[in-house]
């Protein structure tokens, strides 16, 4: 069993987004998911922090872990804000169902990018996306 | 050092000086108990001075600072009117700007905050013995003078400290504009054909500049065709893309056409994944197939000569 790696980083302002980015990028490839896999990790990480920077109305924060079982290696990733919550999961995972005059692909399409999805909303309470990837280690 | 002066006030200004004296409980009765250590200090601040100094000249990494001797007799003078200041028993506005300007000074010099913060703590240790030692001196107004030691010394950090953070801020964000400007280059490569790598994450901002200069480009070079390059872009998300969207609707206004090209296998599967739909736009994977595209529609022929 190796060592687990763990981490977060607020998202407060656009530039959070980008540290989000970079940290799991880097955790990702450090953790020996391949170009493929780390791409797409990191774009789910891009459309969840955004979602949180801007659909939520609040501060929000991102929270990561990379997981070893049974010769698999996983990153899993929870997004936490204090926001509006989500009114109706369904249709928010619509594809073409937006809010915000943005293209409304972002959470169907986390959903496709990785293995596990869950979301957790209250109205006015706030919501925690959870993900997670899984692949061959290294 | 009308420049210093400018500085100071985007570092603080002298409100949040007297508000910061609140804060730290600085009093009245505090600038008297320094006006009691004011003569004590001026008779060892001769000695203080060398002491400090000879501390100082220890570290490698402080000596660089003092290599000159001349600048170093220069500086103990300073040294020596610093501190001295310091038990004054005036901590008004001229107080205030002298302070900031010695913080902006170090910071200019390069002087690391660490070195800055230590000297302070040196000069605690130094300057104790003399509060506890001295017989003119009961207990209780011993204390009081090492309390409002501690608190002016307090203060002097807060303005040194911003004055740094202030000068790395100011560097941070013209760095960023620097970036900005670089990262999204508009060129001319062929007669009709201009090119635009990008170069990291297009986000709200600069989509905006990036935009503005391709359309700008395209109008005074009368380009028909635009190369976006996506090569150095490391992941598509859907806000990007539709950045990148946008800016094709608006070359296609000006009636030109957009080819993407360098979109890696990665980003290919990405954009699948997400499901963002590019079909209504030519992609190619390196910027020489998109190059090759474009001529095409110019109706150019490129040949090789070499093979007659």
């Amino acid at each position: 069993m190796a060592t687990q790696e763990t981490g977060e980083n607020p998202i407060k302002s656009e530039g959070d987004i980008v540290t989000c980015r970079k940290l799991i990028r880097n955790a990702a490839t450090a953790a020996g998911f391949g170009m493929t896999d780390v791409t797409r990790i990191v774009t789910a990480v891009s459309e969840l922090a955004r979602n949180v920077y801007v659909h939520s109305g609040s501060d929000g924060v991102m929270r990561w872990q990379t997981l070893y079982q049974a010769g698999q290696v996983g990153m899993r990733l929870e997004f936490e804000d204090f926001g509006k919550g989500i009114p109706d999961i369904a249709q928010a995972l619509e594809a073409g169902f937006t809010t915000a005059g943005s293209m409304g692909m972002g959470l169907s399409g986390v959903k496709r990018l990785m293995d596990i999805m869950d979301i957790k909303t209250e109205i006015n309470v706030g919501t925690t996306v959870l993900i997670e990837k899984w692949g061959r280690a290294k | 050092m009308n420049h210093a002066h400018t500085n100071s006030k985007y570092i603080s200004n002298f409100n949040s000086w007297a508000e910061q004296k609140r804060f730290v409980n600085f009093t009245d009765q505090d600038a008297e108990f320094l006006k009691i250590l004011h003569p004590f200090a001026t008779q060892y601040a001769d000695t203080f001075v060398e002491k400090l100094y000879e501390h100082l000249l220890q570290f490698p990494d402080t000596k660089r600072f003092f290599s000159d001797e001349k600048v170093l007799s220069r500086l103990k003078l300073a040294q020596k009117a610093y501190f001295m200041d310091l038990t004054s028993g005036e901590y008004g506005e001229e107080y205030f700007q002298s302070r900031i300007k010695v913080g902006i000074s170090h910071q200019r010099v390069g002087l690391p905050p660490r070195i800055y913060m230590s000297t302070y703590c040196y000069y605690m240790q130094l300057m104790i013995p003399q509060i506890y030692g001295n017989p003119a001196f009961d207990v209780e107004t011993a204390n009081g003078i090492f309390s409002a030691l501690h608190k002016i010394i307090n203060l002097d950090q807060e303005l040194a400290i911003s004055a740094y953070i202030h000068a790395t801020d100011e560097v941070i964000s013209r760095q960023t504009e620097e970036i900005l400007e670089m990262s999204t280059p508009v060129i001319q490569i062929w007669e009709g054909v201009v090119a635009a790598p990008i170069i990291g994450m297009l986000d709200s901002s600069r989509t905006q500049q990036f935009m503005e200069r391709l359309l700008e480009t395209i109008v005074a070079t009368n380009s028909p065709v635009a190369l976006i390059d996506i090569t150095g872009v490391p992941q598509i998300d859907t806000a990007t893309a539709q950045h990148l969207i946008d800016t094709i609707n608006a070359v296609k206004l000006l009636g030109s056409q957009v080819i993407i090209t360098g979109v890696r296998p990665v980003i290919a599967q990405t954009l699948v994944h997400l499901g963002i739909d590019l079909s209504g736009i030519i992609t190619r994977p390196t910027m020489a197939s998109g190059l090759k595209v474009a001529l095409d529609k110019l109706s150019i022929k490129v040949i090789d000569t070499s093979k007659g």
